[in-house]
């Protein structure tokens, strides 16, 4: 096998035959490159689809009030629906377990200003939110420093607020906020804590304070905006049943019709990543479909090939015959080219191809396309499959060529 | 050098069997050049197969060099032709991706010659006959008399104990014809043991006997 001549022998014929080398060289190559830059962008697309769920914890349950559309049990259309206070209890009671949860109130703008003591005092418009301590982790937020709204704060209605990065960076610039004042729409708050959320924009633009405070300044009666639900570790099915009950429940404690789609809305964001992970499953088994059908179509063009190149050989393989190889030098002669072809093509085709996501995948940064990668044990295995082929495809018309005597294979037609 | 005795060999083409060799007895000596006639069909390929040891006999005697050749193996067949047997064919049958001198290295390629000797002795055979200049040439930019002057020069590269010849001046005109039985009759006359299958009279009047083959039997000239 280490025999070097051997090799000389399989180098000088692959060599002296430029047009059949490069179009089989090709078919590996071209294979291999489109199954292994398939698989790169099929990772992109599963990258983007799971950053579009970076923002808020997917195993979440997300209640809020609406307007209703029907006019239900002597109640007109169009009327608002707020959460209360009251509702806690009872939407709680509609849970199999409820490991964590966070009411919300949410302000699209309000007046922030830095009460500087030594300099001016900037100011700007950020969104507010009351929240409870747990809404860090169903957002999905990093407390950057300090620390978030507790369970005190909430219990003591405490003027303490977490600022996140914008706010930060307009109205700090490179002083601490933490410990510092501010006023939000004429409320003197603490900074107790930072915090980002890499999964939104928005919320980067946020200052939260604690759910009771914002109600008790900013709202008339007991009314907050939403309340999320963390799922745990429930299967989606059980999350499923569990916000069909907590809607069932709150359009009746609400006097909403069945049919209203708009009077409140329950949206179980483990059930929308079920759907997504579902089409995501199915466009990763088209994009296999695709490869492995390249793969093939590569496959059969080789060992069409190859069959060819043997046949077109039978003069070559008596002559060799006659001057005194055996039939087993010649079957490893061929198989040995064919082999050493793929390896030489496949190789190349595997590095084009590696070479192009590395290029590339910086610079792809849409939405739904992130950072596409390379599956190293998908290219071995397309590797080994094309030289698999290209033994097989080699070895029976070699076979079948030896068997041939050679004084016939020798004289002139 | 070789001796057949009643050697038979038949072929079956599906339903029916075809009785090719009906029992051919022939000599040749040592330092002979025979000359082997017939017209197609009387069964001169299929003895140039079995002589060649390309092909096992069905019935008979066949010795080589005074060994018996029967029931070989694959690979003894193929080691017993590397060692006592040269080939020339009609159609030369170089590998016409190689070079003339890569053409007659290849049966001390499969005598696992080292490489560095391998060229030495090529190249060496070539000037032999009267090719050196064309070592580093391929056989398309040769003419037929050159390529088969390349094609006697492997055939001598084992160094073999007899020359099988089919039909060597088959595809030339005849004046190149001439040359290269010339040269087959030189290299006899250095003490090669030739056997040259034809159908052309002159070349066979060129050999110092003629074995004329018919129907399967040897008709005349089997001996001396």
């Amino acid at each position: 096998m280490f025999d070097r001549d051997a090799w000389l022998e399989v180098a000088n014929n692959v060599l002296a035959h430029p047009l059949r080398t490069t179009l089989t060289g090709l078919s590996v190559a071209l294979g291999i490159f489109i199954l292994v830059v398939m698989q790169g962008l099929g990772y992109g697309l599963q990258h983007g689809v799971e950053g579009q769920f970076a923002d808020d914890a997917v195993n979440s349950i997300w209640v809020e009030g609406g307007r209703t559309q029907v006019a239900y049990r002597g109640n007109q259309s169009n009327r608002p629906i707020k959460l209360n206070n009251g509702d806690v209890p009872g939407l709680a009671s509609q849970a199999d377990t409820i490991p964590a949860y966070s009411r919300r109130i949410r302000m699209w703008g309000a007046e922030v200003i830095w009460e500087n003591p030594d300099g001016e005092n900037p100011s700007g418009n950020f969104g507010l939110r009351g929240v409870d301590p747990a809404h860090i982790e169903l957002e999905r937020s990093n407390l950057l420093s300090g620390r978030f709204i507790n369970e005190r704060d909430v219990l003591e209605s405490r003027k303490v607020a977490v600022v996140g990065p914008n706010i930060v960076e307009e109205l700090f610039r490179s002083a601490e906020p933490v410990g510092a004042f501010v006023r939000i729409n004429g409320v003197l708050f603490q900074v107790v804590g930072t915090f980002e959320d890499p999964g939104s924009r928005w919320e980067n633009r946020v200052t939260y304070v604690p759910f009771s405070t914002a109600q008790a300044l900013f709202r008339s009666d007991d009314s907050f905006d939403q309340i999320i639900y963390s799922t745990g570790d429930m299967t989606t099915d059980a999350t499923i049943a569990q916000s069909g009950r907590m809607l069932g429940w709150l359009k009746d404690v609400k006097a909403v019709h069945p049919d209203d789609s708009r009077g409140v809305r329950v949206d179980n964001n483990n059930e929308e990543y079920a759907m997504y992970a579902s089409i995501f499953e199915g466009i990763r088994l088209f994009i296999w479909g695709i490869g492995l059908m390249t793969l093939l179509a590569g496959a059969v063009g080789v060992a069409n090939i190859l069959a060819i190149g043997v046949k077109e050989r039978t003069k070559e393989i008596g002559v060799r015959k006659a001057l005194g190889a055996t039939n087993g030098s010649i079957v490893s002669l061929v198989v040995m080219e064919s082999t050493v072809l793929m390896l030489v093509s496949g190789s190349l085709g595997l590095m084009l191809a590696v070479g192009l996501l590395t290029t590339v995948a910086p610079m792809a940064n849409h939405e739904y396309f992130q950072n596409p990668q390379v599956d190293h044990r998908i290219a071995l295995f397309a590797l080994v499959v094309l030289v698999l082929v290209g033994l097989a495809s080699g070895l029976g018309p070699a076979l079948r060529a030896v068997a041939i005597r050679p004084v016939e294979a020798l004289r002139d037609e | 050098m070789i001796d057949l005795r009643g050697i038979t060999k038949s072929y079956s083409t599906g339903s029916q069997t075809l009785q090719v060799l009906k029992g051919v007895d022939l000599a040749v000596g040592s330092g002979e050049l025979v000359a082997i006639m017939g017209s197609s069909g009387s069964g001169k390929s299929t003895l140039l197969n079995i002589l060649g040891l390309l092909d096992a006999y069905d019935g008979g005697t066949y010795k080589l060099d005074g060994k018996l050749v029967a029931n070989l193996s694959e690979r003894r067949a193929a080691e017993m032709r590397r060692e006592l047997l040269g080939f020339v064919f009609q159609s030369f049958n170089l590998i016409n991706f190689k070079t003339a001198a890569e053409n007659v290295a290849l049966p001390l390629y499969y005598q696992k010659v080292p490489r560095k000797e391998r060229t030495v002795r090529s190249h060496a055979l070539l000037e032999r006959v009267g090719l050196l200049d064309w070592a580093d040439h391929l056989p398309s930019q040769m003419s037929g008399g050159q390529k088969q002057r390349v094609a006697i020069a492997r055939a001598l590269a084992a160094n073999p104990r007899v020359i099988l010849a089919d039909e060597p001046t088959g595809a030339l005109d005849s004046k190149t014809s001439e040359d290269v039985m010339s040269l087959l009759k030189e290299l006899n006359g250095e003490g090669m043991t030739m056997v040259v299958v034809t159908h052309e009279s002159d070349i066979a009047a060129a050999c110092q006997r003629t074995i004329r083959l018919r129907d399967g039997v040897v008709e005349s000239g089997g001996y001396v």
